[in-house]
């Protein structure tokens, strides 16, 4: 093939970037900026963490106080809104904008550690499978698949139906649903680096090759373990809502984004503001993990870009 | 095709008893529900007497035995909160299910297929800009959301259809809109990124070079080869999209199984669960089986052995 | 030109306007082709003889573009028709085979299909005819039982055999010119030799000339009239290939040559040409094949050479070769 102009130049940003390298992360940084809906997404994301971690100086009210002369007020724009209330308050007098500030914590918190421990069992289970091989693999490999059989809204139901619901079952259903990418991204690296050559010379001559594979896995596993866990952050967070939505979820009095939607779908004739707004904040919280997800993986794992 | 079907038809059996071992499993550690079947000021006696008549006293291989051989005959045991024989409740509620189901897909299928096609062939237009921003927004939003926000806008504020239930066509509409877009947004996705690479290959460079007018390099030559892999991962979707349902109808109170089984969750009526899990898990293989066949039609080099 | 020239590339230039800057993959390229007649155009990758072809198919994709010069086919400026007119030409006037027959035919339809489908196509044949046309173009082509073959799906053939029906489907509407790109590179060496003498005897049977591009000037001497032999863009010798065998003039084409086996030349080490073609993004000032030429000269580096006859038909851009006429 002549002059083929994607071989040449179709490198994309990652390959060309600025002149020197500073240092990785100023050279992050400015690639970030280079990206609007990276930059967006950072903007966001940091926001939401630090709502989530200053709610009790942020919030103006406490969100569990209930005070039945301020039932259902609108939101402080509209006809019978209070500057004190500026999104209104729901069906026991409760400050939703409060409500939305402390929902923030346990959207973060159930979201995170439940992908962390996705990470710790997956990358168990794929270093288990990956160096074993054999029929453990096999085995550890089926029930992968039989994993990605169950749809993961089915499978958390019927455990927090046996278990009852609470914030630690949560996140372990959670954990559980989500392990399945990182065993497969893991044990797929083991395969690969036992294939090669110094690893096959090292088992030869008697070395521990599980050190050999533990130091060379690492650094290519890390750039997809970023990726991966951002995003499953993003969907964790949207099934805690689903859950917490359907009553399975997070419980009262714990103050959660899925939690106030429920109440507020009863009140959607009179009151839309109840199961809107917290609706909104998930998704704008959403929005932009993805969108620091996807940048996240332009930067780190150019591989994996499919077409965008 | 026959024998690939038969075969096929066969794997069915060893993952269904898997999914039926499980499911007993998690039945068996939930423990007893002897105390909510029961009225609260129900006596020591009348405990120990159910408990027996249940046979929840015996051991585990004699419980599951006994299970096993009910599955055989089909009983999943009575559900406590209708005293009556689990499966026929479960599979009473079904068709409803599949209404919205079959709605969803075909509102999916008629927003992704063009748009997937045209953001792919007319890169950084606004029409691409509009189904990328698109699928990155639904992602996003969480589905029972949508539904909440839909019922809001177009139930409560112009009352062009009714907020709940199934009954009229009308009642179909906003329920088949919310699931059925939001599986639009990742299957667009996913045809743009397949037609993409499709549209690189060498044989769309030779249909060009035949004169054919792009309209049928685009339809013709590049779609087919495109679905190929939009198929085979649509079907792996399939327990995605039926999680879906489970929510939606809550949301809109739609009388299916989603709904029957989250009642069902709450109130711990595990025969009904237990059925219902297997009746799910049971369409999920049949959809994936159903996407192996379209695969094999689709592809001229797959071999049907 | 007289009137038996099919085609007349006149100064063309095809950029890519990339992010990274406009690339000249094509710039400046002139030659013609007779009715008839068998030209080469041969280069290294990157040299620019692809995207010469795709210019003249009107398929150089996005973000490609011709950016000037013309091209005239049978006296009219392709470059400059219809979306729809070049449709007509394509396929029917101009017909393309591409180097991977492995991939340039479409898994999902029959051989059949795609044959008959530029016949129906341009010759607004009816189903049945087009069969017709198509089964008799495969049992040109010598494929063995040309009707179970027809009805059969491309991953079922050989490499050798898609070749041979990418040929079957390029000549199926007797093309005034085939353009071959590296038809043979992809398939075994018994092979090559069957797909040459199959498009050589097809085209002198209808009078269709044919525009090969190749990297292997063995293929060369045993089929064409004419080579343009082009190096990063430009054409740097034109020649018949008599005279480019016997007395080769730039130094590129000598270390083509030098690296090509010769069965009556045993003794010889093969060459090869140090390093590679420049990327288009990166093309040094003066003479283009300065980095890589062992007798490069110090205006080598500073000042252009032009493509210059040397003798009657044959042209060579370099200075080595200017300097007596420059001084006159």
């Amino acid at each position: 093939m002549a002059a083929n102009p994607q071989t040449t130049t179709g490198t994309g940003p990652v390959a060309t970037p600025i002149s020197k390298s500073p240092s990785a992360f100023k050279r992050w940084f400015r690639l970030l900026l280079k990206s609007k809906t990276g930059t967006v997404g950072l903007i966001i994301v940091l926001t939401v963490i630090l709502i989530s971690i200053f709610a009790k100086q942020l919030a103006p009210h406490d969100p569990n106080q209930i005070n039945p002369a301020m039932m259902l007020k609108p939101p402080v724009w509209m006809d019978g809104g209070s500057a004190d209330y500026i999104l209104g308050t729901d069906n026991l007098g409760r400050d939703i904008l409060s409500r939305i500030i402390f929902g923030s914590q346990i959207s973060l918190a159930v979201g995170i550690s439940a992908v962390v421990l996705a990470g710790v069992i997956g990358v168990f289970v794929g270093l288990v499978a990956g160096y074993y091989g054999g029929i453990i693999d096999n085995i550890l490999m089926r029930l992968v698949d039989s994993f990605l059989a169950i749809p993961t809204i089915l499978f958390a139901l019927v455990i927090l139906s046996i278990f009852g619901p609470s914030v630690p079952t949560l996140i372990v259903v959670l954990g559980i649903t989500n392990w399945v990418q990182y065993a497969r991204l893991v044990r797929g690296e083991v395969l690969s680096i036992k294939e090669r050559e110094f690893v096959k010379a090292a088992k030869s001559i008697g070395v521990r090759d599980n050190q050999i594979i533990l130091r060379h896995l690492l650094p290519n596993v890390i750039s997809p373990f970023i990726v991966i866990s951002t995003l499953s952050v993003a969907t964790t967070i949207i099934l805690e809502a689903s859950l917490s939505f359907l009553g399975l979820g997070i419980q009262p009095p714990t103050i959660s984004w899925g939690g106030i939607l429920s109440d507020g779908r009863d009140y959607i004739a009179t009151s839309w503001w109840l199961a809107t707004f917290p609706g909104l904040a998930i998704t704008i919280t959403v929005l932009g993990i993805i969108f620091l997800g996807d940048w996240l993986r332009d930067v780190l794992d150019p591989r994996a870009n499919n077409g965008r | 095709m026959g024998k690939f079907l038969v075969r096929r038809l066969l794997q069915i059996i060893p993952v269904l008893f898997i999914i039926s071992f499980i499911v007993f499993c998690l039945v068996f550690v939930a423990g007893d529900p002897v105390a909510l079947m029961l009225p609260e000021d129900a006596s020591q006696e009348d405990i120990e007497q159910l408990r027996e008549s249940l046979g929840l006293n015996e051991p585990f291989h004699i419980q599951y035995l006994t299970y096993m051989a009910g599955l055989f005959t089909l009983d999943f045991g009575e559900s406590f909160r209708y005293n009556e024989s689990a499966l026929p409740i479960v599979l009473e509620r079904l068709p409803a299910t599949i209404e919205l189901a079959i709605a969803a897909m075909v509102i999916a299928i008629v927003i992704a297929i063009p748009l997937g096609i045209w953001s792919a062939t007319k890169q950084n237009s606004p029409v691409d800009l509009l189904a990328t921003g698109g699928s990155v927004l639904w992602k996003a939003m969480p589905n029972f959301w949508l539904g909440i926000m839909l019922i809001l806008l177009f139930s409560v504020t112009f009352g062009w259809f009714p907020v709940s239930g199934r009954g009229t066509f009308m009642h179909l509409i906003l329920p088949a809109i919310t699931l059925g877009t939001g599986i639009a947004a990742e299957m667009t996705r996913l045809i743009r990124s397949s037609m993409l690479e499709i549209l690189n290959q060498d044989y769309i460079r030779t249909a060009r070079s035949k004169g054919i007018r792009d309209f049928f390099v685009i339809n013709k030559h590049a779609f087919r080869n495109a679905l190929i892999p939009v198929v085979t991962i649509t079907a792996l979707q399939t327990s995605t999209v039926v999680g879906g349902t489970l929510i939606t109808e809550t949301v809109f109170s739609w009388p299916g199984l989603g709904q029957l089984l989250i009642q069902a969750v709450n109130t711990r009526d595990m025969a009904i669960v237990q059925a219902s899990v297997f009746v799910i898990a049971f369409i999920v293989i049949l959809m994936n089986l159903l996407a192996d066949i379209i695969y094999k039609v689709l592809d001229p080099r797959i071999k049907y052995n | 030109m007289t009137t038996d020239t099919i085609l007349e590339v006149k100064d063309l230039k095809t950029y890519f306007y990339t992010e990274n800057g406009v690339i000249p993959s094509v710039d400046g390229v002139t030659f013609d082709i007779k009715k008839g007649e068998t030209i080469a155009i041969v280069g290294e990758s990157g040299s620019g003889k692809s995207v010469t072809s795709l210019s003249i198919m009107g398929l150089v994709g996005s973000p490609g573009k011709v950016a000037g010069g013309e091209i005239l086919f049978e006296g009219k400026d392709i470059t400059k028709i219809s979306k729809r007119e070049m449709r007509k030409l394509r396929g029917n006037e101009i017909a393309m085979i591409f180097q991977e027959p492995l991939t340039s035919l479409n898994p999902l339809f029959t051989v059949g299909n795609q044959i008959s489908e530029s016949i129906r196509l341009h010759q607004k044949a009816s189903k049945e005819e087009a069969k017709k046309i198509a089964i008799e173009m495969l049992k040109k082509v010598g494929i063995p039982r040309a009707e179970k073959i027809y009805s059969s799906h491309p991953h079922l053939l050989s490499g050798g055999m898609r070749q041979r029906v990418m040929i079957a489907m390029a000549l199926s509407c007797n093309p005034k010119l085939l353009i071959a790109d590296e038809p043979t590179t992809a398939l075994d060496v018994t092979i090559q030799a069957q797909i040459l003498e199959l498009m050589r005897n097809l085209s002198r049977e209808n009078d269709t000339s044919i525009m090969l591009i190749t990297h292997d000037l063995g293929v060369v001497a045993e089929m064409v009239d004419k080579v343009i032999v082009m190096y990063a863009g430009q054409v740097v010798e034109h020649t018949d290939v008599y005279t480019l065998f016997k007395d080769p003039k730039h130094p590129y084409t000598k270390g083509l040559l030098d690296s090509t086996p010769k069965i009556h030349e045993l003794k010889e080490e093969l060459q090869s040409i140090e390093g590679t073609v420049p990327p288009p993004g990166s093309i040094p000032v003066g003479c283009r094949f300065n980095t890589r030429c062992p007798y490069a000269t110090e205006k080598c580096f500073s000042e252009t050479p032009e493509l210059t006859e040397v003798s009657p038909n044959h042209q060579v851009r370099c200075w080595l070769h200017e300097e007596g006429e420059v001084a006159i």
